[in-house]
């Protein structure tokens, strides 16, 4: 008691409680307390919550100098920094405020998973438990030990960039398994996340191939050839890396995905549509490492690499280029020319039967037929 | 969008000052708040980022630094040492209130944004006193230790940080020109 009332001195007017943390629904009444110097009464105050002034049924005067208020009910937490409640003066000037922290205690944190790049550190993720926690400061510390011996430790390195992810880069062994655990913990209470408990070994990912390449296969129109690197970090381990490749059409969302790839660094791709521009991208399982049992985790994919299928020749018959046009009529060609030579042997008389008539006359039809269409000229 | 930057340069000594405004120009020459300003009434939340908010400015250690605003007459008639000492003085009681201001943010991201400006603030100061140094003005003795700070209660810190802003707002824009007297004093 004897602390407030220094406090009280110090001050033109308090509102009391000073920073409390509340639970989300609960009530709270506070009081506005003013200096009797001042010369105010306390029915001539009102509050405000986050700007928004309170309505007066809320309040009760508990003594000229002090001036209560009634909030039942209570809502999260606007902002991280605590709700600005306030109590003003006739003339809206503030005279004192106080930070609300409205939140709920952390429930058990969830999704705890842990992964290793290529053997070199261990990196964690969780989610918050519970939704009422994030409304207030909550901090949340990754602890390990090895299973059968070893001291709790915490994990130091919180990444900001990933919120709810910790990595430990020091000391890290490999042939023990790990139990791995999250502590969250508020000013409303704390709770423990569930133990995890896992080998390095087991949980293993690495880069993506490097390198990747995309390129045809000669005038094939349906095949692409994808080749790429094992990633560096791998040349350190004695294992055998699995690949998944899978691509998709330009302007498609749907990939398609080669599954059995094994432990080659190239693959051809088939079935695929002439003249057309392909996204393909590789990613890598460091599988059995070690001797581990267990599947690896599949790496990031490539980056995207692009290349396009080469145009079908089929696909040119439509093309107003006369001379391609004379090629696609291979079959009616291959069939004219033994007429001819039929004739020439059995028709008497049209020796000179040939296909060079044959092409002149195609060009006196295609004259022939631009003058008819020419308005007013008569058939030729 | 533009940030605004001044920058001086005094011949008689190779100090390059720059200031960061904590004003923007929009295309249509409107003055906004930047980024950082934006961000931290924004994290201090209603009513400190509504329009024309203005609560009682506190009289705390942290913002016992020379007022920007002077009278005219008094600010023409400053002699450089007087003039670079204030700055210097402003600007020392800024920087320890801003990484104070950092240091007790919940929000990381406003956090690193914060001390990221503080860096900013110690280059501004470090040239100051390297030019009063260079120009023979003696520095004043650092500051004693703010260790006697009354306790304050969250809300008084966040309307202590309001004023903070806002000193810090009136020393850019003030600095600017005084550095602009200056130029023209030392040169003439």
């Amino acid at each position: 008691m004897a602390e407030k009332m220094i406090v009280i001195l110090q001050y033109v007017a308090v509102v009391y409680p000073q920073d409390p943390v509340l639970r989300i629904g609960s009530t709270l009444t506070a009081s506005c307390w003013v200096h009797p110097d001042l010369g105010v009464h306390a029915s001539s105050l009102f509050w405000t919550l986050n700007g928004q002034q309170l309505p007066s049924s809320l309040y009760r005067v508990l003594s000229p100098t002090n001036l209560s208020v009634t909030l039942a009910g209570l809502n999260a937490s606007r902002q991280t920094s605590g709700d600005n409640l306030v109590c003003h003066n006739h003339k809206g000037h503030i005279l004192a405020g106080s930070c609300l922290y409205v939140g709920m205690p952390p429930e058990k944190p969830v999704n705890l998973t842990c992964w290793s790049r290529n053997t070199k550190d261990l990196t964690c993720s969780w989610s918050p438990g519970g939704k009422g926690e994030t409304n207030i400061s909550t901090q949340y510390m990754l602890k390990y030990k090895l299973r059968w011996y070893g001291k709790e430790k915490e994990c130091e390195d919180y990444t900001h960039t990933q919120p709810y992810s910790c990595s430990i880069t020091r000391d890290l062994h490999l042939f023990t398994p790990y139990e791995i655990w999250v502590e969250a913990s508020n000013q409303l209470g704390r709770a423990t996340s569930d133990v995890i408990t896992l080998d390095i070994l087991d949980v293993v990912t690495t880069d993506p191939p490097s390198g990747v390449t995309v390129s045809r296969v000669g005038q094939l129109e349906d095949q692409l050839s994808v080749r790429w690197e094992a990633p560096p970090a791998l040349k350190d381990f004695l294992f055998q890396a699995k690949y998944q490749i899978r691509y998709r059409l330009e302007d498609s969302q749907d990939w398609k995905v080669m599954d059995d790839v094994g432990n080659q660094t190239s693959c051809r791709l088939a079935g695929l549509r002439p003249g057309t521009v392909y996204f393909v991208q590789v990613r890598c399982n460091p599988v059995g490492i070690y001797g581990s049992r267990k599947a690896g985790i599949w790496s990031e994919w490539s980056h995207p690499t692009a290349a396009s299928t080469p145009h079908s020749e089929r696909l040119m018959s439509g093309s107003c280029d006369s001379k391609s046009s004379g090629d696609s009529n291979s079959t009616l060609r291959r069939e004219l020319k033994q007429f001819f030579g039929w004739v020439r042997k059995h028709a008497y008389g049209c020796s000179s039967m040939s296909m060079k008539l044959y092409d002149q006359w195609r060009v006196l039809m295609q004259k022939s037929h631009k003058t008819r269409n020419q308005v007013g000229s008569p058939r030729g | 969008k533009n940030t605004v930057f001044y920058q001086l340069f005094i011949p008689h000594c190779s100090i390059h000052l720059s200031l960061y405004f904590l004003f923007t120009n929009d295309a249509e020459g409107r003055l906004h708040q930047s980024q950082v300003a934006v961000f931290l009434l924004t994290y201090l939340g209603p009513p400190f980022n509504e329009k024309d908010f203005s609560p009682p400015r506190p009289n705390s250690t942290a913002l016992s630094l020379p007022s920007a605003a002077t009278r005219l007459e008094l600010w023409h008639g400053l002699e450089n040492q007087a003039r670079l000492a204030q700055n210097q003085k402003a600007y020392s009681v800024l920087l320890a209130a801003v990484r104070e201001l950092a240091r007790s943010t919940l929000c990381p991201a406003l956090k690193t944004s914060l001390l990221h400006f503080c860096t900013g603030l110690d280059g501004l100061l470090g040239s100051i006193s390297a030019l009063m140094t260079t120009l023979g003005y003696a520095l004043p003795p650092p500051s004693a230790n703010m260790e006697m700070r009354p306790t304050m209660n969250d809300f008084a810190k966040k309307v202590e940080g309001f004023w903070i802003l806002r000193e810090l707002q009136s020393w850019l824009w003030r600095s600017a020109k005084d550095f602009n007297r200056l130029k023209k004093r030392l040169r003439g």
